[in-house]
């Protein structure tokens, strides 16, 4: 098996070098029998067929190999895994490490973490693969062409003349929204091939930070290369329009007008008047000055209302003054 | 004073962008005179609403005197430039401030210029 013979070459890359150091004793004879009784598979069904049938022998093994382990701490992990490791890995393993000159038993439960960790990676991809595809295909029918269609698009694509090409788009739609009132597309379940891009709005606030004194000059120099002379009068009309020469037809009168406020505001304006005496030629005055604020088409609302806190203010200064008088 | 003079001039020469058109390209005012009046207009406007409101104040019947001659003090204070009757109408192309046509801001002789090139629109010789 694949994942077999690749962690076996994994094992030996790192006993290689040591080899060379160590005698030709029986452990590396085991283990080079071990490696060469190892096949690669080439048919993924048999590969199938064998894991399942090996899944119930190795759990048994490992059982029994459990209590001559190294305690009971890879027997908790061998049970949270779920998928036990292969026999003949452990014993290459066991192999590979009694040949280093290392301690032999951290050596062992490291090469064994990394088997078990090759095997989740290589055991997620072979369930997702298969879900994801027997899910896809589930959806999935055979469209059938009705003789009569057939025969009228065959005759279509034989014919070339102008007026079968309008002719020719109108069936064709009508076909597919048939098919599509049959096989509406939110039906059935997600097959979470797509991710949704949720990185966008990142970007733009990275890029709306910091426009750069290059990145303007850039900006400006493609617009006005791309920026080229009308070449009719529609177009000079056009552009005209975008900056404003030309007017917007049909002519819309409160162009510009962005007064949000109601009449009411514009008028009734003596609740601004809290601030000043009651009594008196001030206020007398103020009320003159709202008459005419009030009468007034041109000014905004708050224009109106900074007018009057002027006044505010500037009696308020002058307030000493005035009780001198 | 001539160092901030010399300020304003570098701001106020702005340069025109090269467009698509052929046309005059002007990147300075034409005299110090057209300079002087732009300072003022900008101040003018400015300060338009402050002379309004102390204006207000000052001509008026229902407010004290000593109210109204405080107000006198304040807008005689403000900076001469700011007032609008300082502002004189200058032709825009040539500085000239006589023989003005307030329409198109151009005196007499530019605009007769134009005129006979066929570059004002909707202008004609008038014969009757």
């Amino acid at each position: 098996e694949k994942d077999e013979s690749t962690s076996s070459k994994d094992s030996t890359t790192k006993g290689a070098p040591k080899r060379q150091e160590g005698t030709a004793g029986t452990p590396k004879q085991k283990l080079l029998d071990i490696i060469g009784n190892m096949k690669v598979e080439v048919s993924y069904r048999r590969k199938l067929q064998e894991l399942k049938a090996s899944e119930s022998k190795k759990q048994a093994m490992n059982r029994l190999e459990g209590p001559d382990s190294e305690g009971p701490q890879r027997n908790t992990e061998d049970i949270q895994r779920g998928r036990p490791l292969n026999a003949e890995l452990v014993k290459a393993a066991s192999a590979v490490a009694s040949s280093l000159p290392l301690n032999k038993k951290q050596t062992e439960s490291e090469l064994l973490a990394q088997l078990r960790r090759h095997e989740e990676t290589t055991d997620k991809q072979r369930k997702g693969g298969t879900v994801n595809i027997r899910n896809v295909i589930s959806e999935m029918t055979v469209k059938r062409q009705s003789p009569a269609q057939r025969g009228v698009r065959i005759s279509h694509r034989i014919s070339l003349e102008l007026d079968e090409d309008g002719q020719r788009i109108r069936p064709e739609r009508f076909s597919s929204q048939s098919f599509d009132s049959r096989r509406s597309l939110k039906v059935g379940k997600r097959l979470n091939i797509f991710t949704k891009a949720s990185t966008e709005p990142e970007h733009a606030l990275k890029t709306v930070s910091s426009p750069t004194i290059w990145d303007l000059e850039f900006a400006k120099e493609i617009a006005a290369i791309t920026a080229q002379p009308p070449r009719n009068g529609f177009e000079e009309m056009i552009q005209w329009t975008k900056e404003g020469i030309l007017w917007e037809f049909p002519i819309d009168n409160e162009v510009g007008m962005d007064d949000d406020a109601e009449f009411h505001e514009h008028i009734f304006l003596e609740k601004h008047l809290e601030g000043f005496p009651k009594e008196g030629p001030i206020r007398h005055f103020m009320e003159l000055v709202i008459c005419g604020l009030s009468k007034n088409p041109y000014l905004s609302v708050k224009q109106k209302i900074e007018h009057i806190e002027w006044f505010e203010k500037y009696f308020e200064e002058k307030k000493e003054f005035l009780q001198e008088i | 004073m001539a160092a901030t003079a010399l300020c304003w001039a570098l701001r106020a020469a702005r340069q025109a962008l090269p467009s698509l058109c052929p046309g005059q390209v002007r990147s300075y005012y034409v005299d110090w005179r057209m300079l002087r009046d732009v300072k003022r207009r900008r101040l003018a406007y400015e300060y338009a609403d402050e002379r309004l409101r102390i204006n207000a104040i000052r001509k008026n019947s229902i407010l004290p005197k000593e109210l109204q001659e405080v107000a006198d003090k304040e807008i005689a204070a403000l900076p001469r430039d700011s007032c609008p009757s300082r502002i004189h109408n200058r032709c825009v192309l040539t500085s000239r401030p006589r023989g003005l046509r307030r329409r198109w801001r151009l005196s007499r002789i530019v605009f007769r210029h134009f005129a006979d090139h066929a570059q004002m629109s909707g202008v004609q010789r008038a014969m009757w």
